[in-house]
């Protein structure tokens, strides 16, 4: 990255994390979320006899989506108590109604799609490993011998969820600079390169204001380094699933090659898998996220 | 097959050593990594095993100064430390696998031999077993735990084994000794056992010839009984032992708690020891209570050296024996507190009467919890 690219990433990253962060803060936060997870959660909903199970199924393709259906779950307003909970738990405890409302402003703040190409698949990507993580973090839990394969879910949907947050910012900015007042945007280096420098504070941030599930808070905050004390703990499962992600081109951005390997290799380690066990929850992980965007 | 361990720990290496010399390989030893540097000079190493956080000099120092001298003798980290940053220079220096402590045998034996997979896997200075093993290497990674292969001309024979053996085990049987040899060189088998009387070769012949391509091994000879003693007679020959035809189940019982039972009798995770279920007559229990010591003395070697201040041993499922269960908690008691460790033991109720019934063993802190012990304290 040139002098100059660093300068305008250090600038437009100081000026978005003072954004997010009071945005956070004050309640003001416009979250978007994937169309496609919106209109069949809809669909689901709609049926006389849904039942929670099946709408938490999709709705789980999408962190924004789940975080605030768990937010939503451990309000006062519908009895606080247990941060401990699945987002079918979370869904049942709000009620039908609240779902749908639920979804409802989902579908009125629809994902903005770059005009910039190589800024759209970057944003897709990043929703995309989101989603990847969470699926290998179910599977590492349940081949660990965790019975927490639902927390590591979570653990791994959310893991990054400063990084859409920071993303869709972004992308309402380009709409405003491009699409209102016609100017230059900036590239996709520096927009890859603000991301990677402030998401992690602000999904710390967002987590502490919307009290999600301690586990998670961890997981979103701890999971670039294993914890060697709890070796099944949920973090762990999820920051091998990252590393198994990044190294099978499920990533945003350049990553150092030697750093992932030794998170998979201490991973391995520590959770206890062989060579064939990673092969099998590496496999496969496209169809994961087949058809998450039409 | 000379394989170095590089450790400041004197447990981890007399527990690395026994791994090593169970495989059929020769251990050398080094308590820091300038130890370790003199001993790569001395002679020829095949495998390092390398700690990082050492006195003197630490591991990734060690590791850097063997690169920089051109060394290409590969290397296992085996280490508690799990920063990523440590880990990941110590890649870019060409490690080539990492084990974290406290560690399972069967994950060091397994990360040994794939590093040494493209290596010879026989003892040094034998050419012709070299060489078989040179061809046997298979691509790394590739290859399976079998618990038993079977080496017998008469088809009913495997059909007998397979009834006595519990369902959960695998076996590959072979009535003639090329397939078994061509096998032995895809999958790895923890017991191998050869008619005594083959038609095609020599048993104890092929008995040597499969302990070249895998040293660790048991190699037992199926002979029918005799008045002779056609055990001692084996073994001379070469074989660990013997298993008698026509089979029978007693002898499959001492068979299975020889060569098996050892991982289900206790298991270990961290400080946490778990005694298995007790299976079989009554007369063999003797057996299992030494066994549980044995491998509970192995294991407190480990929970002490990983620094943990105590060790909860549960009982809960170990069979509960007037004659047998208090005098081995007092051993467990006293070992624990020899090796600095508090032992918290886990029981079930009928166990619990037991140790109250007897002065000795009434005032020890018991759980009737895994959740209590950890807390330290009973609900």
């Amino acid at each position: 990255m040139s002098e100059g690219t660093s300068t305008e990433t250090t600038k437009i990253a100081g000026w978005l994390e003072g954004v997010v962060l009071k945005r956070i803060a004050d309640d003001q936060l416009v979250l978007p979320s994937i169309p496609g997870v919106v209109a069949r959660s809809l669909e689901i909903v709609r049926k006389a006899d849904f039942n929670f199970k099946d709408v938490a199924q999709v709705m789980e393709m999408d962190p924004v989506l789940t975080a605030r259906a768990l937010r939503l779950a451990t309000s006062a307003a519908f009895g606080a108590g247990s941060t401990k909970l699945n987002l079918t738990e979370a869904l049942t405890r709000i009620g039908a109604k609240s779902v749908k409302t639920l979804l409802i402003e989902g579908a009125a703040q629809k994902l903005f799609i770059s005009k910039n190409p190589q800024i759209a698949g970057a944003s897709r990507r990043t929703w995309e490993h989101s989603i990847v993580v969470a699926g290998m973090a179910r599977d590492i839990a349940a081949l660990a011998g965790s019975q927490s394969g639902e927390a590591a879910y979570l653990g791994g949907l959310l893991h990054d969820v400063g990084k859409p947050l920071v993303a869709s910012m972004l992308l309402e900015a380009e709409r405003q600079v491009v699409g209102v007042r016609n100017q230059k945007w900036i590239d996709t280096p520096v927009w890859v390169e603000v991301i990677a420098r402030i998401h992690r504070k602000v999904g710390v941030a967002l987590a502490e204001k919307w009290q999600l599930p301690d586990e998670v808070c961890r997981c979103i905050r701890d999971c670039s380094e294993y914890d060697n004390s709890d070796r099944s703990s949920i973090v762990n499962a999820v920051c091998l699933a990252n590393a198994l992600a990044k190294q099978n081109g499920f990533a945003v951005g350049p990553i150092d090659a030697d750093d992932v390997g030794a998170l998979v290799m201490i991973g391995r380690s520590l959770l206890g898998l062989g060579p064939e066990m990673l092969a099998k929850l590496c496999a496969d992980l496209k169809e994961r996220v087949n058809g998450l965007f039409e | 097959m000379r394989v170095l361990t590089v450790d400041d720990s004197r447990a981890v290496r007399s527990i690395v050593r026994k791994q090593i010399t169970e495989m059929g390989f020769e251990a050398i030893e080094a308590e820091d990594g300038q130890q370790g540097l003199e001993k790569l000079k001395e002679g020829e190493i095949d495998l390092v095993l390398l700690d990082v956080t050492m006195p003197v000099m630490d591991g990734p120092a060690m590791l850097a100064k063997m690169r920089e001298g051109g060394s290409k003798i590969p290397v296992i980290m085996l280490t508690s430390e799990s920063k990523r940053s440590i880990v990941a220079n110590a890649m870019r220096l060409g490690i080539s696998d990492y084990i974290l402590k406290p560690f399972k045998p069967e994950e060091l034996r397994t990360k040994m031999l794939k590093v040494l997979d493209g290596d010879e896997l026989a003892p040094a200075g034998d050419g012709a077993a070299a060489a078989a093993a040179q061809e046997a290497a298979p691509a790394p990674g590739t290859r399976q735990f079998i618990d038993v292969m079977l080496v017998d001309d008469m088809e009913n024979v495997s059909r007998k084994l397979r009834a006595l053996l519990p369902p959960h085990m695998t076996m590959h049987s072979f009535i003639s000794a090329q397939p078994a040899l061509n096998a032995a060189k895809e999958k790895m088998y923890r017991v191998v056992m050869i008619d005594a009387d083959l038609a095609d070769v020599q048993s104890s012949v092929l008995g040597h010839q499969l302990r070249m391509l895998q040293p660790h091994v048991a190699v037992l000879a199926l002979p029918l009984r005799s008045t002779n003693d056609v055990a001692r007679e084996l073994k001379a020959e070469g074989f660990d032992g013997v298993f008698f035809k026509p089979f029978t189940q007693d002898d499959m019982d001492d068979f299975l708690q020889r060569y098996f039972d050892s991982q289900d009798i206790l298991t270990a995770e961290d400080n946490v020891l778990r005694a298995g279920p007790f299976h079989g007559k009554d007369e063999r229990m003797g057996h299992y209570f030494e066994k549980l010591h044995e491998l509970y003395a192995a294991a407190l070697v480990k929970v002490a050296s990983a620094c943990y201040d105590e060790v909860i041993l549960d009982l809960s499922q170990a069979p509960a024996r007037q004659e047998k269960m208090p005098k081995a908690v007092m051993q467990f008691a006293a070992e624990a507190g020899s090796a600095g460790l508090d032992l918290r033991l886990v029981v079930n109720a009928e166990t619990k009467k037991i140790l109250a019934a007897f002065t000795e063993t009434r005032d020890l802190p018991l759980f009737a919890s895994m959740q209590e012990a950890r807390a330290g304290k009973a609900a």
